[in-house]
């Protein structure tokens, strides 16, 4: 049974048909890899699912109910989380604050929510998630610390934390490697294996292939706004329109290389 | 341990101060207890929600006049005072339901207009609020001035403790600052933005009509003039000279600010002194871009 379900889902901004008639679906503790080259349509998928467009066609079913009309901060407290593309923290705010923020989705998941905000930040039940989520990605002797300190590759790891801190249902990874180091890189693979035992569902945005290979169950690749295939991980690499796909992009990056030189 | 005991030390010397100074220091410290309480609805509203406002001088004025006239219709001060407040917060919420969707520079010049309508109302109602001739002998004399400044003292260190257990400790100081870092991620958090802004402008609303209904409890006169847009920048900039996201600083600041222009009388009655206070201000925010909070903040670390 899928946690999440996109059938026949299209997105057009004015002439551009960003997404044409996208399916895919995920399992709870599975990873979906997604995967296209730039301006595919990875990211514009991503913010229809969080809410932050809404889709011209289509449905998008999360945990056995409609989404589709739900404003962002509703699908957050349904059990949606992310990290994004550049990263997004409060650069003021300690590494244990920022993290915090994350909980707000449970908090406010259930009614009365607002009575929870007067909470000391430090009071058992926070500092128990926070701390917990803190350690399991290896930021627990940072915690006090300003995230302005932080050299670039922690920061994906405070917004890891704060997406899963909430025990959220399924997780949306924005090219979490981008910028790590080797060792970092290492982490976030455990990391990701570790969310994935714990039964939340997540799709990996990812442009580098052998990480993707590594941690995805499945892939999904599309191509300006199209589906292309999906599948194993090894079946892409021999699939035709895969391999067509990313050709494609090649040839593009090479011919625009050629104009510039003319 | 040493903090603890330098606040202690600091507050009994506040409330000591009337043994110390005479009548007119006195009368100007607790306009400037009043002045801080506005200050700290532009920390709340601006400072940790990060909603530009120049308007809030409208809402002191509302939180004032409804004071004002109802007192004078012989309406328990208390009760007016309340019912100040009251109508402060609802036109804070009618004026963020507009406000909350709006950003930056628009939100700027859609609160100086609220600012503004009030202003307009109050000069304009002469019915109600006998406009520019202004509203004479409200009813709440008899309180000595020892007695003002010491409830003022309560009040304003009270509120004070309650924004600064807001912004350093409690769960809803990371909610607001959250909001005010990043709306995208803060949606993502399962934060809902608007219900938060438009909490804030209420709220922001209710301490700025606080202040405005304590002093028109306190000085018994009120002209439009008063709660100009002028008084929304002076408000601003005591909370912009005190760190925005600062109520320790911005209580520095409003007992500063009211007293300097006022000492600096001794330099004749022309408008030198005013020249003289510009400059302050300019050279505060030169060297201490994050205001007296930084300061206090830099000496915490």
């Amino acid at each position: 049974m899928s946690v999440l379900e996109l059938s026949g889902v299209s997105k057009r901004f004015g002439g551009l048909q960003a997404l044409s008639e996208i399916s895919l679906s995920v399992k709870p503790g599975e990873v979906l890899g997604l995967i296209g080259p730039n301006g595919a349509g990875k990211s514009t998928l991503v913010s229809c699912i969080t809410g932050v467009l809404r889709i011209d066609g289509g449905t998008i079913r999360f945990a056995d109910s409609d989404i589709q009309r739900l404003p962002p901060h509703r699908r957050a407290r349904r059990g949606i989380a992310r990290t994004f593309q550049k990263v997004r923290l409060a650069d003021q705010l300690t590494v244990y604050e920022n993290v915090a923020a994350g909980l707000a989705s449970r908090w406010f998941a259930h009614a009365g929510g607002w009575s929870l905000v007067f909470r000391r930040l430090s009071s058992a039940s926070v500092a128990r998630a926070v701390n917990r989520t803190l350690e399991r990605v290896g930021l627990i002797d940072v915690s006090g610390l300003s995230v302005k300190s932080l050299p670039f590759g922690r920061r994906h790891f405070v917004e890891i934390a704060r997406a899963i801190v909430s025990e959220p249902k399924l997780l949306l990874l924005d090219e979490p490697a981008t910028g790590l180091t080797e060792s970092e890189r290492e982490r976030l693979a455990r990391l990701v294996k570790d969310i994935a035992a714990g039964g939340c569902a997540q799709i990996l945005i990812e442009h580098d292939l052998e990480l993707v290979g590594r941690l995805c169950h499945r892939v999904t690749v599309i191509n300006q706004g199209h589906h292309v295939f999906t599948g194993t991980p090894a079946e892409a690499q021999t699939d035709p329109e895969v391999v067509r796909a990313y050709l494609g992009m090649n040839q593009l990056i090479g011919g625009g290389a050629d104009d510039a030189h003319r | 341990m040493s903090r603890r005991v330098l606040l202690f030390v600091a507050i009994g010397a506040l409330a000591a101060l009337p043994l110390t100074v005479g009548t007119f220091w006195i009368n100007m410290v607790i306009t400037a207890l009043i002045f801080s309480l506005a200050v700290f609805s532009i920390n709340l509203l601006t400072g940790f929600t990060g909603l530009l406002s120049f308007g809030q001088a409208g809402f002191v004025g509302i939180g004032a006049y409804t004071l004002g006239v109802l007192a004078k219709q012989g309406t328990p001060p208390l009760l007016a005072g309340l019912c100040g407040v009251v109508l402060a917060m609802l036109c804070g919420f009618l004026l963020g339901l507009p406000a909350a969707r709006l950003k930056g520079h628009y939100l700027a010049i859609g609160t100086l207009g609220f600012g503004i309508l009030i202003y307009q109302l109050l000069t304009n109602s002469v019915g109600l609020t006998r406009g520019p001739m202004g509203l004479i002998g409200i009813p709440t004399g008899g309180i000595d001035k020892q007695t003002w400044y010491l409830a003022m003292l309560a009040i304003c260190l009270t509120m004070l403790a309650v924004l600064v257990y807001i912004d350093r400790f409690s769960t809803l100081g990371v909610i607001l600052k959250m909001v005010r870092h990043d709306e995208i991620a803060a949606q993502a958090s399962g934060i809902n933005i608007f219900a938060v802004k438009l909490i804030a402008f209420t709220v922001s609303a209710g301490f700025a009509g606080l202040s405005g209904a304590l002093f028109a409890a306190y000085v018994r006169f009120l002209t439009p003039d008063l709660f100009s847009e002028q008084e929304s920048f002076r408000y601003m900039m005591m909370a912009v000279v005190g760190g925005i996201g600062s109520p320790l600083g911005g209580f520095a600041a409003s007992l500063i600010l009211t007293m300097i222009p006022e000492g600096l009388r001794a330099l004749g009655e022309d408008n030198y002194r005013l020249l003289v206070y510009g400059t302050m201000v300019l050279f505060v925010l030169w060297f201490l871009p994050s205001g007296i909070g930084g300061l206090i903040e830099r000496q915490r670390k």
